[in-house]
């Protein structure tokens, strides 16, 4: 894809986003309010987080199943340290380099043995839960209510509207951003979902693009993991269970392609918010949260059929030989 | 469709073609076969209570709903098309649509029939979607979330109680001493496996999953396998639907919890390789009865839950890296 339809492609998916904001802040008098558009953006951050991690993986052609056992174990971890007299910044950092670092262990095996992605996520799901449940002795863990006040930073809002985390979540996406399209290493995450045959005969490292990516996916489900837990001061081993469904819907209504090697990180940034505004909206209307599923079904399946019609008939373009600006 | 497939029995299609993939085929059964009776000896040899009928009884039932859900979903695989995560979500809301009619009084007959034709259908609108090209994957991840909100919906996100003894029985009964879902599990996994190695369509499914563009260009209709291998999946999900309603007498929108995982779990502990075009499906309701087993086994020696799942997951890890690594040392 030229920049330039790139930047279309942005265009039609900001228009939609704007769209389902409008929609709602027809109904919703919150939507106009800084303090409801503080909301929204704090429900953003743990998906946020979270689908930057699956765009890494998926752009490099891979899938990362294990993120939400992952964040699961992330965010105990962290109540655990801060229970056992850690302060909650540290705790945080310690968390998440722990959660680097079983993600670059998960990349390292996978390019390593070539298995795919998917198979070898499945198993890590599970037994990540497991882990999620034994450190935490199958309960809920909190912190102690004489300490509740170390967490009271995160509620600040500067300006009425930007929490720290919110502000956390926009400086990772920046840094992802810039880390993705300005440097080697992460070029060659686009070289290996594009093509990994010719990435490899270009001499790009696949182990290294793989260890980066899946190290980059766990840091980022880990930290997900481990703010969300600290801001409610609690983190329970089965949590986070459908957190894959709502960071891969962000990411695909942000463009990325699931065949890799496609995507820009403020197409999820996109995905991210058309999302929140649509069940944001749904839950403000009054619906119960379990109609949320119905609602990110309803949306992951239309993106899916709008996407598979543009290719259709793409595809019909080209066998009609109207196609010779995109050849194939 | 699959009653003219079943007739028209396909020949065997030439010996050398076949050769590796039933050495394959066999390798996984003996891996298979070697753990169980691993499993089966250390268990006897350690837990007096492990190897008695009524414990195996107990086993092979916490296997049944696995491994009828891990039929289906072995076709799917063995069609290429990866596996559908939707498998739990579609079990849950054909309890729930069982219960809703049985409720209503519509009759058992009734009930059973239009479950079991909605769950098809509902696996094949999500073939039709994959055929289309969608991604398995998310095509199912999609559907599973649509399948769980119209199930709490349906529910209200409460119980739903038969409030009629007419269903029990296919939930608790135990003819012969045995219970009914294990039953269906072992008759399926005959009809499954026959239809896979034995028909025409079984064939064509495993071509279509080893070589898709060989399949298209010898004229075989691929987007309708995987149709049909999403249908038989849906039926699968919803026998199981019907199964836990009938047991418990109702229907919640919470059943099945970490079902799908499960299923997926037991199909690749089975060894089929997720490229599709390999494997049959005994070796997936072998692995739901090894799972079973081990678990089983966990449990008599006071596993708790955590202790179970990372004990599984390490299997499920170790035992597709193992295939992968033996898979691809043979090409």
């Amino acid at each position: 894809m030229t920049s330039r339809e790139t930047f279309y492609d942005l265009l039609i998916r900001a228009a939609f986003m704007v769209a389902v904001y409008v929609v709602f802040a027809a109904m919703l008098p919150s939507y106009h309010t800084l303090r409801g558009a503080g909301a929204i953006l704090d429900g953003a951050v743990l998906i946020g987080l979270t689908a930057l991690g699956i765009g890494i993986t998926m752009i490099a052609g891979e899938f990362d199943l294990s993120v939400g056992s992952l964040a699961a174990v992330i965010g105990v971890f962290t109540i655990n340290l801060i229970i056992a007299g850690m302060s909650v910044v540290p705790a945080i950092a310690i968390a998440v380099l722990a959660a680097a670092a079983f993600g670059a262990l998960q990349g390292f095996v996978i390019a390593l043995t070539g298995i795919n992605s998917l198979v070898f996520t499945i198993g890590t799901l599970i037994g990540l839960r497991g882990f999620a449940l034994i450190i935490s002795d199958e309960n809920s863990v909190t912190i102690p209510i004489p300490r509740l006040g170390e967490t009271d930073f995160l509620g600040v809002k500067y300006l009425g509207l930007f929490s720290p985390l919110t502000i956390l979540m926009f400086v990772v996406f920046l840094v992802v951003h810039l880390f993705l399209r300005y440097t080697l290493w992460g070029r060659e995450i686009f070289a290996i979902g594009g093509g990994r045959t010719e990435a490899r005969a270009a001499g790009v490292p696949i182990m290294r693009a793989m260890v980066i990516s899946f190290a980059l996916s766990g840091a980022l489900a880990g930290l997900a993991g481990a703010v969300s837990s600290v801001r409610l001061a609690s983190a329970t081993p089965l949590g986070f269970d459908t957190l894959l469904l709502s960071a891969v819907t962000a990411c695909l209504i942000g463009g990325i392609a699931l065949d890799g090697g496609k995507g820009t990180v403020l197409g999820i940034l996109i995905g991210l918010f058309t999302m929140r505004f649509l069940v944001g909206g749904v839950a403000s209307l009054g619906a119960p949260y379990w109609l949320q599923s119905l609602a990110i079904g309803a949306l992951l399946i239309f993106i899916l059929v709008v996407q598979l019609g543009a290719m259709i008939l793409r595809e019909r373009a080209a066998h009609s030989g109207l196609g010779e600006l995109s050849p194939p | 469709m699959i009653g003219e497939l079943l007739q028209r029995s396909a020949q065997a299609e030439g010996p050398a073609a076949d050769g590796l993939a039933a050495a394959r085929r066999r390798r996984g059964f003996l891996f298979m076969g070697l753990g169980i009776v691993t499993v089966l000896v250390i268990g006897g040899l350690t837990t007096p209570s492990f190897l008695t009928f009524e414990n195996l009884l107990v086993v092979i039932r916490a296997a049944s709903i696995t491994g009828i859900i891990a039929l289906g979903m072995s076709y799917i695989t063995i069609s290429g098309n990866l596996f559908a995560l939707s498998a739990e979500e579609l079990a849950i809301l054909a309890a729930c649509i069982f219960a809703f009619l049985m409720r209503d009084g519509y009759g058992l007959a009734l009930a059973l029939t239009a479950t079991l034709i909605f769950a098809g259908a509902s696996g094949a609108i999500q073939g039709g979607v994959i055929s289309l090209g969608g991604d398995p994957i998310i095509t199912t991840l999609a559907f599973g979330a649509l399948f769980r909100g119209i199930a709490s919906l349906v529910s209200d996100n409460k119980n739903i109680l038969l409030g009629t003894k007419a269903a029990e029985w296919l939930g608790t009964g135990r003819p012969f001493g045995v219970p009914t879902q294990s039953w269906a599990f072992i008759i399926l996994t005959l009809v499954a496996w026959f239809v896979l190695q034995r028909t025409r369509f079984g064939r064509q499914l495993t071509l279509i999953g080893a070589n898709r563009l060989a399949a298209k260009a010898s004229g075989l209709r691929v987007g309708q396998a995987s149709v049909v291998a999403l249908t038989l999946f849906g039926v699968c999900c919803g026998l199981a639907g019907i199964s836990a309603a009938a047991q418990f007498g109702l229907a919640v929108a919470n059943l099945f919890s970490g079902l799908t995982i499960d299923v997926i779990a037991a199909v690749l502990v089975g060894g089929i390789p997720l490229r599709g075009g390999q494997g049959s499906p005994v070796q997936a309701a072998l692995g739901a009865v090894f799972i079973a087993l081990l678990q089983n086994f966990m449990l008599l020696h006071t596993f708790t839950t955590g202790q179970r799942m990372l004990v599984i997951g390490s299997l499920v890890a170790l035992a597709t890296v193992g295939f992968h690594l033996l898979q691809k040392r043979q090409e």
